[in-house]
């Protein structure tokens, strides 16, 4: 700088004194090896908040989906993670039943064991919940008003023929958050009044898939008025200014993320004090930042939080949790394909016969019959409860999609064919 | 007349002559997805092709081998594990305030005198490019960097007093000898919108701004760099010191030195030959990012459109808009540049935009000297900075930093920070009325 400007140079020393604490001696720094889904939004912010408040340790992140993090912590000497943090119930108690995890032995003052129907912690001490999310719909109300559409107020209401084509539908097979939406509503209403309406919900929504558009970027912008998502999406999409609303249906379901120990791990103690950081009033109260927007498993973070911010205890205490996580997980897999093989993999043809059923019924035509043709699926509960066929789908976690279909997921999709060949001649029967 | 009107202005003569596209590269939108939005009126194929690349871009990269076969690869070293984990909402980065901190966001290029084959710099024997903090599980990482700031007051006209800091870095742990004798620059993130309108500047019209008459000394000229996929030297257009050909040969290099990702353009991993576990890791593909993927991001960030300019009818901004040209500021930060054909997008040739930028290297004195030449740019030049879309940097991240190693901790500390060709219209700046220096801030607020 030259003219008109006065400096004075302070002592580097000084200025270093003034602005920095001291520097812990780098070679005290001990690594903690973290293997995590999370996405960079939640990982660099956690990774800094962990490093200052615990100088003695560096954080190391290994990224991994759940469905590629179980192997890699089958492997001898589970590759030197310490601590793993996703969100992937299936997995976690995968590795507990193996023995592969250890004891978190974490402080857990002021943290609740369960909410709801849902755990939170793990009764025998090896995983213990860290941030929970909840399922439903976010809706643009400026596009349903202009549309002069009501507002879902819980899942049986997106049957409704005017929502043809206007939802936006994550498909549960492909994309990692959604196929527990699928067991909520199996849940609440029962395998067949369950399938019946997911046929109904398919047939009105657009389909969305992994590494495509999101579920916020087709309802914020308008073009489809209302979509079906897990919360934190859209709670971080209207942080950020997007002209929607997330409204949680009456039958909800929290899906909980969690923290685990390996066995082998070489920095236990790191792993632990990472665990507890994430547990711990700040690690929590991080959840809520408008890029994350998670709900926090500690009661007492939300009394800081905005009056807005979904308080998922005041909810659970409502009711409004009655979904089981646990029942369903052994399911999830398989519940997710034979949704891929009845209504996603000829999607176009499953549309327009719902379309067409649609009118059938406003024309006040009698297409029971074709109705329950297009409800009907091709497993019954008892099936879908045989633990050889769900065995077959075990291995398929979230965001393990684009495997080859198997014998019997081609049957179903040949079987739902047949179903929806049945209804075109029925509809046709009464010229519809 | 108002620049942005004059801008218009020029922009309404050309296409009244049929030469400029008309329609939309840039939106409205103000709040903090505004460096992510793509350009109005895509295509639905389009509109997929941007989706794939942003999937991308916000991917965290996974240690090879592994299941997910299309995303694995990182390192063997590296310095983060997605691109967003230095553009986050696809902004600007900033630098450690304290010794210990992580770079989160920056990252140090390392070279040692000389060039290379192509005229650029010359790698360090044992640690390359850029220093590598991160290694994956079995292989080391190069070492930490540390960074420790002194500072210095400034006084302005009126008695406003401003402390500027300026970074040193330290290198500790260092797992593949000594690093010294070595030549260091730090970069933090730079936004990443609006580069494909930046690459789509043909040579000629860089030429013509290096040519013309210009005050206060000051000169600008094109960097010459080199262009992998083309095998010859071109004129540079992005980076710091402008020290890269073209928008596919900076995200090829950012996987490559950032991610350790290979790609169709740079298909050897990034270790040295002293970096014995690190040449014997195992990869992710030959190349890992596919052609196809790299396409996808590259279609990605030529396709995020600029935000537009907001409050440029407020009398203050209209002020330090007025101040800000007359400060002699736009001889380097160009309210208006026109785009020529670009091979690829058409979306993006023959176009009217205003980055505030001539894209040109200047001498910006031995304050900002990094003393380490990037092909035709010497230690004390930089490209000029870009300015659309600043004014909404401190919303999109809430810890931003300017200038290159984010010594900036706000645009007034970055104006003071201007020297060499700059010193006289920095001169002017400090010499302004505390009022009249508030109304260039709130001109640059509203870009």
């Amino acid at each position: 700088m030259t003219v008109n400007v006065n400096r004075r140079r302070l002592l580097a020393g000084l200025a270093a004194v003034l602005v920095a604490p001291p520097l812990l001696a780098a070679e005290a720094r001990r690594t903690v090896r973290v293997l995590t889904a999370y996405p960079d939004a939640v990982v660099s912010r956690f990774e800094a908040a962990f490093e200052a408040a615990h100088p003695e340790y560096r954080l190391q992140v290994v990224w991994r989906m759940p469905h590629d993090a179980q192997p890699y912590l089958e492997q001898p000497g589970q590759n030197g993670v310490d601590v793993f943090w996703s969100a992937s119930p299936r997995v976690f108690s995968a590795l507990a039943r193996s023995s592969r995890l250890q004891k978190l032995n974490l402080d857990t003052t002021g943290l609740p064991d369960r909410i709801g129907n849902a755990p939170l912690a793990d009764p025998d001490g090896y995983t213990r919940c860290t941030e929970m999310a909840g399922y439903g719909f976010v809706v643009n109300p400026g596009a349903l008003a202009g549309l002069g559409l009501p507002a879902p107020a819980d899942w049986s209401d997106l049957a409704d023929a005017r929502y043809a084509g206007r939802i936006a539908l994550p498909i549960p097979a492909r994309v990692g958050f959604a196929p527990p939406m699928v067991e909520i509503v199996l849940q609440a209403l029962g395998w067949q009044a369950g399938w019946a309406l997911w046929s109904e919900i398919a047939g009105n929504s657009v389909l969305l898939d992994r590494n495509s558009t999101f579920v916020t970027d087709e309802v914020a912008s308008g073009r489809l008025p209302v979509g079906l998502s897990i919360d934190f999406f859209v709670a971080s999409a209207i942080a950020n200014g997007a002209p929607v609303r997330f409204d949680y249906p009456r039958h909800g379901g929290i899906n909980p993320a969690q923290v685990a120990l390996p066995a082998e791990a070489p920095n236990p103690d790191g792993g632990r004090a990472f665990a507890q950081f994430v547990l711990s009033e700040a690690g929590q109260r991080m959840l809520a930042h408008p890029d994350i927007r998670k709900l926090p498993v500690r009661p007492s973070v939300y009394a800081d939080l905005p009056a807005a911010y979904y308080n998922p205890f005041v909810a659970a205490s409502l009711g409004a949790f009655d979904y089981d996580g646990e029942t369903a997980r052994t399911r999830l897999a398989l519940s997710a394909a034979l949704f891929e093989q009845v209504f996603v993999a000829d999607h176009a043809e499953h549309s327009a016969l719902w379309r067409r059923l649609h009118a059938a019924e406003a024309a006040g035509k009698d297409v029971a019959a074709a109705r329950r043709a297009l409800t009907t699926m091709p497993m019954v509960a008892t099936a879908a409860a045989d633990p050889a066929l769900r065995g077959l789908f075990q291995g398929r976690l979230e965001g393990s999609a684009g495997e080859p279909a198997s014998r019997v997921e081609l049957a179903w999709r040949t079987e739902a064919a047949a179903r929806r060949a049945e209804a075109d001649t029925l509809l046709k029967g009464v010229g519809a | 007349m108002k620049l942005h009107h004059l801008a218009g202005g020029l922009a309404a003569l050309c296409l009244a002559a049929g030469a400029l596209a008309s329609d939309p590269v840039t939106v409205a939108d103000a709040g903090r997805d505004a460096y992510s939005q793509p350009f109005p009126g895509l295509t639905d194929t389009e509109r997929d092709h941007f989706f794939r690349g942003r999937s991308l871009f916000r991917q965290s990269w996974v240690v090879s081998p592994a299941r997910d076969t299309q995303i694995d690869g990182l390192g063997p070293l590296y310095n983060r594990l997605a691109c967003v984990s230095c553009h986050a909402r696809n902004g600007r980065g900033f630098a450690p305030d304290r010794p210990g901190e992580r770079m989160q966001t920056m990252l140090l290029r390392l070279s040692v005198p000389g060039i290379d084959a192509h005229g650029g710099p010359l790698p360090h024997p044992a640690y390359g490019g850029q220093f590598n903090e991160e290694g994956i599980p079995g292989v080391p990482g190069e070492g930490r960097a540390e960074t420790a700031w002194s500072e210095t007051e400034v006084t302005l006209a009126g008695g406003e007093v401003v402390r500027l800091r300026q970074p040193a870095f330290s290198f500790s742990e260092l797992a593949y000898g000594p690093l010294d004798p070595v030549l260091v620059s730090a970069r933090i993130g730079q936004p990443v919108f609006g580069m494909g309108l930046l690459d789509a500047v043909s040579a000629e019209e860089l030429d013509r701004m290096a040519a013309e008459a210009k005050p206060d000394g000051v000169t600008g000229r094109v960097n010459r760099v080199w262009d992998a996929a083309a095998g010859r030297a071109v004129a540079g257009r992005l980076g710091y010191k402008a020290n890269m050909a073209n928008l596919r040969q900076q995200i090829a290099g950012a996987m490559l030195g950032d991610l350790g990702i290979t790609s169709p353009l740079f298909g050897e991993q990034n270790c040295s030959p002293v970096q014995a576990e690190c040449r014997q890791a195992p990869d992710g593909g030959h190349p890992e990012l596919t052609a196809e993927q790299l396409d996808d991001l590259e279609f990605y960030l030529a396709h995020l459109a600029v935000p537009q300019r907001r409050n440029a009818d407020d009398p203050q901004v209209g002020q330090g808009e007025r101040l800000f040209a007359a400060s002699g500021c736009t001889a380097c930060h160009r309210p208006l540049v026109v785009t020529g054909e670009h091979p690829k997008y058409p979306r993006l040739a023959q176009r009217a935009i205003a980055p505030y930028s001539d894209l040109l290297v200047h001498d910006l004195g031995e304050g900002l000297a990094d003393h380490r030449p990037d092909f035709l740019a010497n230690g004390r030049e930089w490209r000029t900075a870009p300015l659309w879309g600043i004014g909404l940097a401190g919303l999109i991240g809430e810890r931003v930093g300017y200038l290159h190693d984010g010594r900036a901790r706000n645009l007034l500390e970055a104006v003071l920070w201007h020297g060499g060709e700059a010193a006289p219209a920095q001169a002017r700046f400090t010499a302004l009325t505390p009022a009249e220096r508030a109304a260039v801030l709130a001109f640059l607020g509203s870009l």
